[in-house]
């Protein structure tokens, strides 16, 4: 009796996960942000909102579940029903928050939907003559025997490992200085208190163009269309490529059909002028992923963030 | 010349104007909520900003600004709970006025400073604004970590009654300020494996849980001791704003303004201590240096005539140099963006008409804050007309709304009831809330900041001195210290 119970429960669950997948979205989706408001990532959630609820016929309630630098909102999200009305947006945080071990979850513990949006880092320096672009500022500081002191957006944050990761890629003495944000790396850059900052395009930008700063390098695929003069690290000879992304992720455990869902959805807000509009002036580039080729991105860039960060602890 | 009134054709037209009016009302409501912040308040409204013209959702951002930061006044003066962390000075003295039955004074007061404090601001926002942002840019860590000693010597100042109570109380921030992930080397310190603890203890809860939990809890013991009043006491006919008054203390008025215009510009240091410095100062300044945490108008004046000045400070380095220094900025900021407009200098030569827009919107903000309060004080002091025991009861509800809205965690309201205890038991004691809060915000900028310091100088502590703001913020210090210490030893003496 017990055992045909069991099997007509999961006959019912099968049944009706098969219905929520037919009707689905039935109610309110939540969109947990681990920021603050206002934040990058949060700026991202709400711009794509409004055509992500036109092409999922749902309204999506964006919250703000911010402490532990991304750590609260990722393990609340982890922790919730994979039933597709729980997602988050995922970043290299994601990475460097488990690379850290302060975290209960892993990169495995999450359904990547899509990737929405990338954005190189960006190695720039305070304005100086002898550092006009990557040959002479390595030249210079090779001959100087002085540390290249850059500021990051936090303690083992995606932009204090990337830093490291670029003093090794490009054989600099790269010293990292941890800043509270990046605005606050930025502005001691400026200030001539450090020597640069490895940060995204869009914190520094408002720098570069007010000819306080000088970008030198970034690591994308592509030129960043917010730095479109300024050279990546494979245009310069070196084999280093890892940007910064924001996506969308589920709990693990998806159902498909409701993953082949949002995908659409996705598809179709990307291609909102008002969204490209947005995700231009934020200095990001879009830049959809979604099914293998996203699987195989996470993979290629969550490595070396996880060790490196790992690395840190020690 | 000519983007100037392009821009005064872009704020006056009726619907723009609306919505600057209406920016103001809802930052002011929410300003005066315990827990919603300035930053919260922008941020809920700024996906209704994307379909408007650039001047008109700035417009109506700073006008939630303004409104945010003096709406924290009225709960600060009449309930004891600072809306928002830069409204802690006003407490010091607006809530003893109003407790003593002169709610409207202490308003009428706190309203014309504000709009004094704004207007000043804005005048500097739109003559001085690329000279004060180079002047912020010269510091450096070094320069951060005097700034924030400077800041630490104000506790002695702020314990009204025992120097030494009001140390104590400024260590235990200090103490609890360590707890959270280093922030220079990334280990985590006392925080037991809880996440909500990694990024240290929210400035928000502890702010809460201090000033409100702790005067609710005090309330209600008083409301079942002998004493019981079941009405707060107040005088109604007075309440409107104390034009004549407020100008009578011209020097304070102009001092706070300053001091909260430059400290509001520094990025990241100013927000929460800019009200504090200026309470210090005028208190310094002041012939009547004891009556300063009696209720005492000249404390009213200084708190809030800064705070509304840190405002038009903080935009300086968001719109010359693209770099906000606290979160409500922050947000600011990314509205702009989001509008195609990235701040920094390239702004002022490519839409000229723009950044001229935000300055004349910034003025009318402030103007609508003031004709809102204007016309909101008889509606505010009513709230004292509420029953204690309801009113009690309201006020920790908001509490627990506010807090937990922050970060939608429930720990957060925890810590705000922990911090609630510990605020009843200092102040029952003589200690103070207060200094608790300045070691809270002070200690982190502190810390990081010598550490960072060191780091760049190789462990040499002489870039302490060397540098000339860092060594004028020390030796000023210093200087500060012993004269507190000589007033307070003066004031011991001849009460004996």
């Amino acid at each position: 009796m017990k055992r045909l119970l069991s099997v007509f429960g999961a006959a019912t669950m099968l049944a009706s996960s098969m219905a929520m997948a037919a009707d689905y979205p039935s109610k309110n989706i939540e969109f947990i942000v681990p920021w603050s408001a206002g934040g990058g990532a949060d700026n991202v959630v709400r711009a794509l909102q409004p055509s992500l609820e036109k092409a999922l016929g749902a309204t999506i309630v964006v919250r703000n579940l911010s402490g532990g630098g991304g750590a609260v909102g990722f393990s609340r999200a982890v922790a919730s029903k994979p039933d597709g009305y729980t997602v988050t947006i995922p970043t290299n945080a994601t990475f460097t928050l488990e690379g850290l071990g302060n975290v209960a979850f892993t990169r495995d513990d999450f359904d990547y939907i899509a990737r929405v949006l990338v954005e190189p880092y960006v190695l720039a320096v305070r304005k100086n003559d002898a550092w006009q672009d990557l040959d002479s500022l390595s030249s210079d500081l090779k001959s100087s025997d002085k540390p290249l002191r850059i500021g990051a957006s936090g303690v083992g944050s995606s932009t204090h490992i990337v830093s490291l990761m670029l003093g090794e890629a490009l054989g600099l003495n790269i010293e990292v200085i941890p800043f509270d944000s990046g605005s606050a790396a930025v502005s001691a850059a400026m200030g001539g208190h450090i020597d640069g900052v490895v940060l995204n395009p869009s914190e520094v930008i408002s720098a570069i163009n007010g000819d306080r700063l000088t970008s030198i390098v970034t690591t994308g695929e592509e030129r960043s269309s917010a730095l479109p003069d300024t050279p990546t690290m494979e245009e310069s000879g070196h084999d280093f490529e890892l940007s910064q992304w924001r996506g969308i992720a589920a709990p693990k455990g998806l159902d498909p059909a409701i993953e082949a869902k949002w995908v659409e959805a996705v598809k179709q807000a990307v291609e909102d002028p008002q969204f490209q509009k947005a995700a231009r002036s934020m200095g990001s580039d879009i830049s959809p992923l979604y099914g293998d080729e996203l699987d195989q991105f996470v993979e290629r860039t969550s490595k070396p963030l996880i060790e490196e960060a790992k690395a840190i602890r020690q | 010349m000519g983007d100037y009134v392009e821009a005064l054709g872009l704020v006056f037209q009726w619907h723009v104007l609306l919505v600057i009016g209406g920016g103001t009302l809802l930052g002011l409501i929410m300003g005066a909520l315990p827990g919603l912040t300035a930053a919260m308040a922008i941020a809920l409204l700024l996906p209704l900003t994307f379909g408007m013209p650039p001047v008109m959702g700035m417009g109506m951002l700073l006008g939630t600004l303004c409104g945010a930061i003096a709406g924290g006044s009225v709960s600060a003066t009449l309930l004891n709970i600072p809306g928002t962390p830069s409204s802690v000075a006003t407490t010091l003295d607006a809530f003893p006025m109003a407790r003593r039955g002169e709610a409207g004074r202490a308003l009428g007061i706190c309203i014309v400073s504000s709009f004094i404090g704004g207007i000043f601001s804005a005048v500097v926002l739109s003559l001085l604004a690329p000279p004060i942002a180079d002047f912020a840019l010269r510091f450096g860590p070094a320069e951060y970590f005097a700034l924030s000693v400077f800041g630490l010597v104000i506790i002695a100042s702020v314990s009204s009654k025992s120097l030494i109570k009001g140390l104590v109380a400024g260590l235990i921030g200090l103490l609890i300020a360590t707890v959270g992930t280093d922030p220079v080397a990334g280990v985590q310190r006392y925080t037991f494996h809880n996440l909500s603890l990694l990024t240290g203890v929210n400035l928000l809860p502890a702010l809460i849980g201090l000033f409100a939990v702790s005067q609710v809890l005090k309330d209600v013991v008083d409301y079942f001791g002998p004493e019981r009043t079941e009405h707060s006491k107040n005088k109604m006919d007075h309440a409107s704003p104390r034009w004549l008054e407020t100008l009578s203390y011209w020097k304070v008025l102009a001092s706070s303004s300053v001091i909260g215009t430059v400290v509001g510009a520094i990025p990241g240091a100013g927000g929460s201590i800019g009200s504090f410095l200026s309470y210090d100062q005028a208190k310094k300044m002041s012939k009547t240096p004891e009556k300063f945490g009696t209720g005492h108008p000249e404390g009213i004046v200084a708190s809030e005539s800064s705070n509304n000045a840190l405002v038009g400070g903080a935009l300086i380095p968001m719109l010359t140099l693209g770099i906000p220094g606290e979160a409500a900025t922050a947000v600011l900021m990314g509205g702009l963006m989001i509008q195609g407009i990235s701040p920094g200098p390239t702004l002022f030569t490519d839409n000229g008409s723009i950044i001229y827009g935000i300055f004349i919107a910034f003025f009318v903000a402030n103007i609508f804050m003031l004709l809102i309060q204007w016309f909101g004080i008889q509606i505010f002091v009513k709230v004292l007309q509420v029953p204690r025991k309801l009113l009690m009861a309201l006020i920790l509800m908001f509490c627990v709304i506010g807090v937990y809205a922050v970060d939608a965690d429930i720990f957060n309201v925890y810590l705000m009831l922990g911090f609630g205890v510990l605020g009843y038991f200092l102040n029952r004691y003589d200690f103070g809330t207060a200094p608790v809060i300045l070691g809270l915000i002070l200690g982190p900028i502190a810390e990081s900041n010598i550490r960072r310091a060191l780091m760049l100088s190789s462990g040499d502590w002489s870039v302490l001195v060397t540098r000339p703001i860092s060594l004028v913020f020390l030796l000023v210090s210093a200087a500060f210290l012993f004269f507190t210490l000589w007033q307070n030893r003066r004031q011991t003496t001849s009460h004996s």
